[in-house]
């Protein structure tokens, strides 16, 4: 990929793989589509289920063998619990990668636990948000959350 | 009588010139003052040796020897008149240096100092011709002798005790004169000078008589001033020079000589003779004197260094004796010996001091042994050890009492040891020394000894029980450690466990808080998709239903959040530290009071003490009671809340009151329960956490929480903190933060 597209697809905000939801919770992902779609990302997110299979995409292995790993999104949420491979053993790989490091990883989590809130942002998560229980407000969220990381903020690549 | 007296004259000079001039050698070296010249003094009136001539100038036999000995050494003499008596004087006092004729006297050694001699003159006793009573010296006795003042003659007569009636005249002239005229018996003096002074007085009436008188003869001698020792060597010099260059034969021929020569008679030949012999003889006599002087000097040198040395011996010997006495005395020993061949025993004087006797009282010779000084019970010991010393030479070393006659009782050592002669015993001897005051210190010693050992033989009874307690109590300890580590050990499980549960709690908190909500969300998300999608599809009564549901997930999330939250509080750390509770509650009002209702409630904040506690927690309690308070003045016209502290029995109680809803006291109790409310929920929205939270978290910091309050005039809630004061004791952490403040 080179520099030309991602800012084209900045501009255009018509790219298939800009956001990337690591969620298993098939409701959620639902909801987050449902979410995604009042505002126009939905063709931009690319979702990955499966712990083990969201390091098989960033690692490009297993079933990801053939991706470039340069092909990057220009933000990841991630839900913290998953099955298999949790959401902060995902994280600590992705920000421990040169590759991936810059990547905007905004975590979702249900839990108000202080204890994970902390030790997500130690391993360098850019964001933390919980995920509010009345939908509309999660929808505002989303909206909200996919504003400012892909129009308001200025990415790093 | 006169050539006998020349013969031993030169005899004398003879030998005296030999000592005199080996004697003067030595002097003449060392002498560096030189004497040039002397005055002396004559007699006028002691023919031939000193008289004047026609002219009155001084001559004389004794005058012209001086001055031909004088001028052999080179010293000019100058000659002045005198009497006897004023001259002798003179030369006493200093004021002459020589006389050229003195008699040496033992009186006079000590007045003048004396050549050697050079003529020897024999005294005679001069008497009337017609008289003749004096037959022997002692004849004398009964007479008056005549003698001139001060001549040797009269101290002849004194030192040998011949008369006591002497008469003194000025001269031998006025002696002689008073003799001739019947006065006096009898004049004593120098026969030479006598039979000259009668010729020349024409006297002839007077005769010397032949006897001789012992100790009268006289050794004449130039005399010079006391210590005068330069001159007395040049003139001894002098005259040797004189007599061995024959100027002194010369002046002997010229004042006694020519008339013997006259008429020689087959006697004066026979004299002649000896003349020739006798010096011959006297010669080799002087000769071998002067061996024999040396040889007897030597040997007189040498008997008297023996002497000295052994005077000094002796001295020294007397001096070591004191010495030995004083060391005796001092270290209270004594030494004794026995000869066996005489049996005498002698002791030396510490011995003596020791038995407490006298040498002069007790003599041990006397007693073979001193048995009866000695303990009956040591008698046999002592005998023993002698008869053993004395019949095989076994030395001995004992210690015994003895009892001194003043009645002492003292401890003795006493040692022998026998001495040999070709096998023979001869000797045995050994020392004494007083022992009692060792004895005595060495007795004190061993019953301090004694009472030492007695006394740590106590102790160590003592100690032994107390090691004996202490080892009961050991095992008691071990026994009481056992259960400790015991104790430990079950706690130690006990908190294992608790940290178990504490880790499942919270497993279980994460799990609810996740897996709880996660379907909330789903039902939350999915009504309100019905709602916005179905909305006409259901209905009206649809709706409501649907809304109700989705009211309820609210509800629920609101449950889980409060539930997990209490459960969070219970379990979190408590980070201890001052707290202005003045400026939290400041900053927290803004927050919660809605600006909308700003004008309705009035918020009132009077001083708040400063706490100690943990931040985060105390305001969640400040948050939870001010918001309780908000809620139950909602529906009040003119709600008015009250914030403020006091300080009363050591802790800080503060309190949030509201003139809202209130309660009824009599379920006061049920307040701080979780999921306890008083009000219904449609009047009050809660899910009756927020009071519990306060109480546990109050609770958890050594505080309490109440309430007063009644329907419908409000309510007070109070919760107390310790006062800083209080917390001293306690920690020293706190006492720390309390001067930070």
């Amino acid at each position: 990929m080179d520099l030309m597209y991602y800012q084209s697809a900045k501009n255009m905000n018509n790219k298939a793989n800009e956001i990337l939801l690591i969620e298993d919770n098939p409701n959620d992902v639902e909801l987050t589509k449902r979410a995604f779609s009042k505002f126009n990302f939905i063709h931009h997110v690319q979702i990955i289920s499966d712990g083990a299979e969201a390091l098989d995409y960033f690692r490009c292995t297993g079933k990801y063998l053939n991706r470039d790993i340069h092909d990057i999104p220009r933000l990841v949420m991630l839900d913290l619990k998953l099955p298999k491979v949790d959401g902060l053993e995902i994280l600590r790989v992705i920000k421990e990668d040169e590759r991936t490091k810059m990547i905007p990883v905004v975590v979702l989590t249900s839990s108000q636990e202080l204890k994970d809130v902390s030790e997500g942002y130690r391993l360098g998560a850019n964001s933390f948000i919980v995920k509010p229980v009345d939908f509309n407000k999660f929808t505002q969220l989303v909206g909200e959350l996919s504003h400012y990381w892909l129009q308001i903020n200025k990415s790093p690549y | 009588m006169k050539i006998q007296g020349k013969i031993f004259l030169c005899a004398v000079i003879f030998t005296f010139s030999f000592t005199g001039i080996s004697r003067s050698h030595p002097f003449e070296i060392l002498d560096t003052i030189r004497i040039k010249k002397i005055l002396i003094a004559s007699e006028p009136d002691y023919p031939p040796y000193c008289l004047i001539d026609k002219n009155g100038n001084p001559t004389g036999f004794s005058v012209e020897l001086l001055i031909a000995a004088a001028k052999a050494v080179n010293i000019d003499v100058e000659i002045k008149i005198g009497l006897w008596n004023k001259i002798r004087v003179d030369l006493e006092e200093g004021t002459i240096d020589a006389l050229p004729l003195m008699g040496k006297t033992p009186e006079r050694d000590s007045l003048y100092d004396f050549t050697m001699p050079y003529l020897s003159l024999y005294g005679a006793v001069f008497v009337r011709k017609n008289d003749g009573r004096i037959k022997s010296i002692h004849d004398l006795k009964d007479i008056k002798i005549l003698v001139m003042l001060g001549d040797n003659a009269e101290e002849y007569i004194h030192r040998n005790r011949i008369t006591n009636n002497i008469t003194t005249t000025r001269t031998f002239e006025d002696a002689f004169r008073m003799l001739a005229s019947g006065e006096g018996d009898a004049v004593i003096t120098q026969r030479v000078m006598g039979i000259q002074l009668l010729k020349s007085l024409k006297i002839k009436s007077i005769r010397p008589l032949d006897f001789p008188l012992d100790n009268f003869r006289q050794d004449f001698c130039f005399a010079v001033d006391k210590g005068n020792k330069e001159l007395l060597s040049r003139l001894n010099e002098g005259l040797s020079i004189v007599i061995a260059n024959k100027t002194f034969d010369e002046i002997q021929l010229k004042w006694f000589g020519p008339q013997h020569k006259e008429h020689i008679t087959y006697r004066d030949m026979i004299i002649n003779l000896l003349y020739i012999i006798i010096p011959l003889v006297i010669i080799l006599s002087g000769i071998s004197i002067l061996i024999l002087r040396r040889e007897v000097k030597s040997r007189t040198g040498r008997l008297q260094q023996e002497i000295d040395d052994h005077q000094i011996t002796e001295l020294t010997l007397h001096k070591q004796q004191l010495l030995l006495n004083e060391m005796e005395k001092l270290t209270r020993i004594g030494g004794w010996e026995y000869t066996v061949a005489t049996q005498e025993v002698v002791w030396t004087d510490g011995v003596y001091d020791i038995f407490g006797v006298s040498k002069t009282d007790f003599d041990p010779t006397s007693r073979k042994t001193d048995m009866n000084f000695y303990h009956p019970d040591d008698h046999k010991i002592l005998d023993n050890a002698f008869r053993n010393i004395l019949e095989h030479g076994t030395a001995y070393d004992l210690r015994l009492r003895i009892n001194t006659p003043d009645g002492q009782l003292k401890w003795i050592r006493t040692a022998g040891q026998a001495e040999y002669h070709h096998k023979d015993i001869v000797r045995v001897y050994g020392h004494v020394m007083d022992i009692t005051i060792q004895k005595q210190s060495e007795d004190d010693l061993i019953k301090l000894k004694n009472d030492l050992e007695a006394n740590v033989a106590a102790r160590t009874n003592e100690l032994e029980e107390k090691v004996l307690k202490l080892r009961k109590s050991e095992s008691a300890m071990l026994y009481m450690v056992e259960d400790l580590n015991k104790m430990t050990a079950e706690l130690k499980s006990e908190q294992l466990e608790l940290e178990a549960i504490n880790k499942e709690l919270e497993a279980f908190s994460y799990s609810i808080s996740h897996d709880l909500r996660a379907p909330l969300r789903a039902i939350n998300g999915f009504g309100q998709i019905l709602q916005e999608d179905y909305a006409e599809l259901i209905g009206e009564e649809g709706k409501r239903i649907l809304s109700v549901i989705i009211y309820n997930t609210k509800r629920m999330s609101t449950l889980i959040d409060d539930l997990l939250s209490f459960s969070r509080i219970s379990r979190q750390e408590i980070k201890y530290c001052g707290i202005d509770m003045q400026s939290m509650v400041n900053s927290i009002l803004p927050e919660l009071v809605n600006p909308a209702e700003k004008e309705r409630i009035s918020v009132e904040v009077h001083r708040l003490l400063p706490a100690y506690g943990d931040s985060s927690m105390l305001k969640q309690v400040w948050l939870n009671l001010i918001s309780n308070a908000l809620k139950f003045t909602s529906k009040i016209a003119e709600g008015k809340i009250e914030i403020g502290s006091s300080l009363a029995e050591g802790d800080n109680t503060y309190y949030v009151k509201d003139n809202g809803a209130g309660f009824n006291m009599q379920y006061s109790n049920k307040l701080f329960g979780v999921f306890q409310r008083l009000h219904a929920d449609k009047d009050f929205e809660g899910t009756g956490v927020g009071l519990a939270i306060v109480k546990r978290i109050i609770n958890r910091m050594g505080g309490r929480v109440w309430a007063e309050g009644a329907i419908n005039q409000g309510a007070v809630f109070y919760f107390t903190l310790p006062n800083l004061e209080k917390l001293d004791g306690f920690d020293v952490l706190s006492k720390r933060k309390k001067h930070e403040q």
